[in-house]
């Protein structure tokens, strides 16, 4: 079979699994796959740098907590319908992405770490601004989202909700990817001065990719708030922003089905070992170190190498 | 005025502590070109060592020591089974650092458990002191300041003024140059993450008796540090002893006068100085 094939047979079969999920998952089921849905759309924001353009943001929990505080907020203390709220809530995420836009001045480590402080800030606005925030507590209650003056109360009829705007933006994004744009921030990946030399403004193509890549966290962080139906500080915090990166590393950087696959893998296991084993979290941090040392192209480099597509498929999405 | 002082103080004795961890951090990376996520858990861990030491024996210098000590082979270990492996891709180095942080604050939130434990003090060295001008401070905190001081001052010795700080600052400007001339780098190496590891460890007693050591202080610590080191300039020890006091005092006067906001003030000038210079006060271009 050819590899194009191959994909377009596993997407098929994807689909159809995420769309018969409700019939035979119960509810914490669904709970998790809503989640996975989630989560897997902020790695896939986070690896829009990560894998394409090779930068590697720790804020992206910043924009994911920014739009959820926004909902959370403008639903529960002023009464404003999801019509106002989620777009309200994307908007917010998105302007701190345009100002946070600008460690695209910077490269590699000092990337790295110009966003670690750009996410503590807003970790710590939202922990200490308790008379704003709610401080460690959050923000309670949010009510589910209605769209047209229905709301959408039932987990099911959420998931699908969240699984047709998740599938909305994975087109998208592979519109995008596959695009010139894509293509030059791949080339910037590759080699900056080369790109440079060719007569690309390489800054501003990776500020417009930081920009869109934090909306993308912004809507994550719209459909998180009234999935979780509330939200706190830990939303914003450190651990996230590391943790998708790695779902998007497990996965598989640089692909559209990788991090949603590591999202599952990565929820999954939580669920799973947290149920019988004490110690989770050193599984995690083993798995992460797995991962780095000896997988680090995930789990689609790996069924990539399996089903012997090394060259004509790989190379398209390295 | 009086508060003020008081602040200045904690912010002065904060510095001291974090300088301890920033140097040995930033003079990994300048040296090895590695950044190390998990020197907090290093902190932590060293700090937990030292903690059950010194319930044992009734020595804190003792626990000090011993959570320097213990620290080392396992960092030692750490580098050369694992960071080395990752070559120079500081992503990769993040991500598995973070794990290896991961797995040992989790092993020692099982061994320690969940509660806040305080390094106890010897005797003189609680209480409060007076000083002149009619200032009333912890001791602890005065003699946190003076341990600074001293490994600072020690630190600053072994690496402007003696032949092994010679290389070392050789192999930080260039370090292929340094192994061509017949200097065993690798040796360094060793070396200089042996100090910095041990001073991490040490840090956690010192700063275990007053910040106390619980899950989670790791990352509160490390981030710290980060500051510290982006301030100063990564690699640049100078640098480091600029930053800690640059830290301690923004923490300490930002924790007063904005309590709402003071991780703005910490993290606000930080976020712009990379933007500008990011290569630190201190640091050079490349």
């Amino acid at each position: 079979m050819q590899a194009n094939q191959v994909r377009s047979v596993a997407a098929l079969i994807g689909l159809a699994a995420a769309l018969a999920a409700p019939l035979a998952a119960g509810p914490f089921w669904m709970a998790l796959l809503t989640q996975i849905l989630i989560f897997g759309l902020l790695a896939l924001s986070v690896d829009m740098l990560l894998g394409h353009a090779g930068l590697f943001s720790v804020c992206h929990a910043a924009f994911f907590a920014v739009s959820a505080y926004t909902v959370a907020i403008l639903q529960v203390r002023y009464g404003q319908p999801t019509v106002i709220a989620a777009p309200a809530g994307l908007l917010a995420g998105t302007l701190l992405a345009i100002v946070y836009g600008a460690a695209v001045r910077t490269r590699g480590v000092y990337f790295i770490l110009t966003t670690i402080a750009m996410g503590y800030i807003i970790w710590g606005a939202v922990y200490r601004w308790a008379s704003f925030t709610g401080g460690d507590n959050g923000i309670t209650n949010v009510p589910a989202p209605a769209i047209g003056g229905v709301p959408l109360q039932s987990p099911v009829a959420y998931y699908y909700f969240v699984l047709a705007v998740v599938i909305a933006c994975a087109m998208g994004y592979g519109v995008l990817v596959r695009s010139p744009f894509g293509l030059s921030l791949r080339g910037i990946k590759g080699s900056e001065s080369r790109m440079q030399s060719l007569g690309y403004r390489t800054t501003a193509h990776l500020y417009a990719a930081f920009v869109l890549s934090g909306a993308m966290a912004s809507l994550a962080g719209v459909l998180y708030v009234y999935y979780n139906k509330f939200v706190n500080p830990v939303t914003a915090s450190f651990n996230i922003s590391i943790e998708v990166a790695l779902m998007a590393i497990v996965g598989g950087s640089g692909t559209i089905l990788g991090p949603f696959i590591g999202a599952g893998v990565f929820l999954g296991m939580r669920n799973w070992v947290s149920s019988f084993f004490e110690l989770h979290a050193a599984v995690i941090g083993l798995v992460f170190i797995v991962t780095i040392l000896w997988a680090p192209t995930g789990i689609m480099g790996i069924v990539r190498r399996l089903s012997g597509q090394n060259d004509s498929a790989g190379s398209k999405s390295e | 005025m009086h508060s003020a002082i008081l602040q200045a103080m904690n912010g002065i004795s904060l510095a001291a502590l974090l300088f301890l961890l920033a140097s040995g951090f930033t003079l990994t990376f300048g040296l090895m070109r590695v950044v190390n996520m998990a020197h907090g858990a290093y902190y932590l861990l060293g700090g937990y060592i030292g903690y059950s030491i010194t319930r044992q024996t009734g020595s804190f210098a003792l626990g000090i020591l011993g959570g320097g000590l213990a620290i080392i082979p396992l960092g030692f270990l750490i580098d050369r089974f694992l960071i080395r492996r990752t070559g120079e891709n500081h992503l990769a180095q993040v991500l598995l650092t973070v794990g290896i942080a991961f797995v040992i604050g989790d092993l020692a939130l099982k061994i320690w458990g969940g509660d806040n434990l305080k390094v106890p003090t010897p005797m003189f060295l609680r209480g409060a002191t007076e000083l002149p001008g009619g200032i009333i401070y912890p001791t602890y905190r005065l003699a946190l300041i003076l341990i600074g001081i001293a490994v600072g001052l020690s630190l600053w010795f072994l690496y402007r003024r003696t032949q092994i700080g010679a290389v070392v600052r050789a192999g930080v400007d260039d370090r292929e140059i340094v192994s061509a001339m017949g200097i065993n780098i690798d040796r360094l190496f060793v070396l200089v993450s042996a100090l910095a590891t041990f001073l991490a460890g040490m840090a956690g007693v010192v700063g275990g008796a007053f910040l106390t050591l619980y899950p989670g202080a790791e990352w509160e610590i490390l981030i710290y540090a980060l500051v510290v080191v982006i301030f100063g300039g990564l690699g640049s020890l100078e640098g480091a002893m600029l930053g800690a006091l640059i830290v301690g005092l923004l923490d300490a006067y930002g924790r007063w006068l904005y309590p709402e906001f003071s991780y703005f003030v910490l993290f606000g000038p930080m976020a712009i100085l990379m933007l500008f210079k990011p290569q630190g006060i201190f640091g050079r271009s490349g």
